[in-house]
């Protein structure tokens, strides 16, 4: 065990993108690979209602797979998603915050996951955890909608987490 | 991430707990809670989670678990979670509200647990908006049944969100 004294800083923000127009994709790139894991916070609203998707290094060729659950006021739901996408939940015309933890995301000896939490109060509250199939380290993460695009105002926030 | 405040809730506990005059200098607020009710016998209380000391522009959307199965409700009260109350153990708790100095509506999330060594026992996550474009500058943490217990915490985090930098939009 490894103790710290004094303790040493952590959530250590990298980058934020702020949209000051409607964007189809959004990329964090050259993302340092000193940290253990990364945690990303959207404040999103989107032209129409859409999935979100998260790609590690613009990855679109490989299968992802998702766990999730959500309630949208009156039934509870889980189920699996498989796709050629990381899904992170959908995001609406009104404010959808959207938190993502992704843990060791330079390890190059295990296939990377994360968990998320999107909120949409009009809507519907969703947890999941999705699985990328690659042991490359992350060194970027683009973002786009499967239909329409992230409207202006939304922000993206990239934080190094230490271990 | 930098802490700002703690709270402990004294002997004799109290109505609530506050965190008043929050500086305007974050991005991001994150609130991590660790309480239980006054209630006397073994029944859950109701948390509100009330931001601004706004009781009327508040709702959520919910999910929720007892152990052996699922509900999903919404609730104009801000009813983030399930307390236990003194014979059980402590509840946990985060809410985290993105750029809650925006003039916009906002939008957060809070995670709830009630440990209890009994077969029911609730967690919940919550889908929360605060319908103003006032900045937030106080935010409350109460039971709907009775004061909070002696011993209960509660931190509130300030997060300071990096520079625009190496980007790509399309």
């Amino acid at each position: 065990m490894t103790v710290y004294d004094p303790p040493v800083a952590t959530y250590i923000p990298l980058q934020t993108i702020t949209l000051g127009s409607a964007a189809s994709s959004v990329t964090f790139a050259d993302i340092p690979q000193t940290y253990r894991d990364l945690v990303i916070v959207m404040d999103a609203s989107a032209s129409g209602t859409a999935g979100g998707r998260m790609f590690p290094n613009n990855d679109t060729a490989s299968t992802y797979n998702t766990i999730r659950m959500y309630g949208d006021g009156s039934s509870a739901v889980s189920s699996t998603i498989t796709n050629t996408y990381g899904y992170i939940g959908d995001v609406f015309t009104s404010k959808t915050p959207i938190i993502i933890q992704l843990f060791d995301y330079s390890a190059t000896d295990k296939h990377k996951s994360w968990l998320y939490r999107m909120n949409s109060s009009a809507n519907y509250v969703m947890a999941g955890a999705s699985r990328w199939p690659s042991t490359d380290a992350i060194t970027s993460l683009v973002f786009t909608l499967n239909s329409g695009t992230y409207s202006s105002g939304t922000t993206f926030s990239l934080y190094g987490i230490e271990a | 991430m930098q802490a700002i405040e703690t709270v402990t809730v004294g002997l004799g506990g109290q109505a609530s707990i506050t965190f008043s005059s929050i500086p305007d200098t974050y991005t991001d607020l994150k609130v991590v809670f660790s309480i239980r009710s006054e209630r006397a016998s073994s029944v859950s209380d109701t948390l509100v989670f009330r931001l601004n000391g706004d009781s009327s522009n508040q709702s959520i959307r919910a999910l929720r678990g007892n152990g052996s199965s699922a509900e999903s409700f919404t609730n104009t009260l801000p009813n983030a979670g399930i307390v236990p109350s003194v014979p059980d153990t402590f509840g946990s708790y985060e809410a985290y509200i993105p750029n809650y100095t925006s003039g916009v509506a906002k939008a957060f999330s809070v995670e709830a647990v009630e440990a209890k060594n009994v077969t029911t026992a609730y967690q919940q996550i919550s889908a929360g908006l605060y319908n103003s474009t006032a900045t937030i500058t106080s935010l409350s943490i109460l039971t709907t049944d009775a004061d909070i217990a002696e011993h209960s915490t509660a931190t509130l985090y300030g997060i300071l969100a990096g520079s625009d930098g190496t980007t790509t939009v399309t």
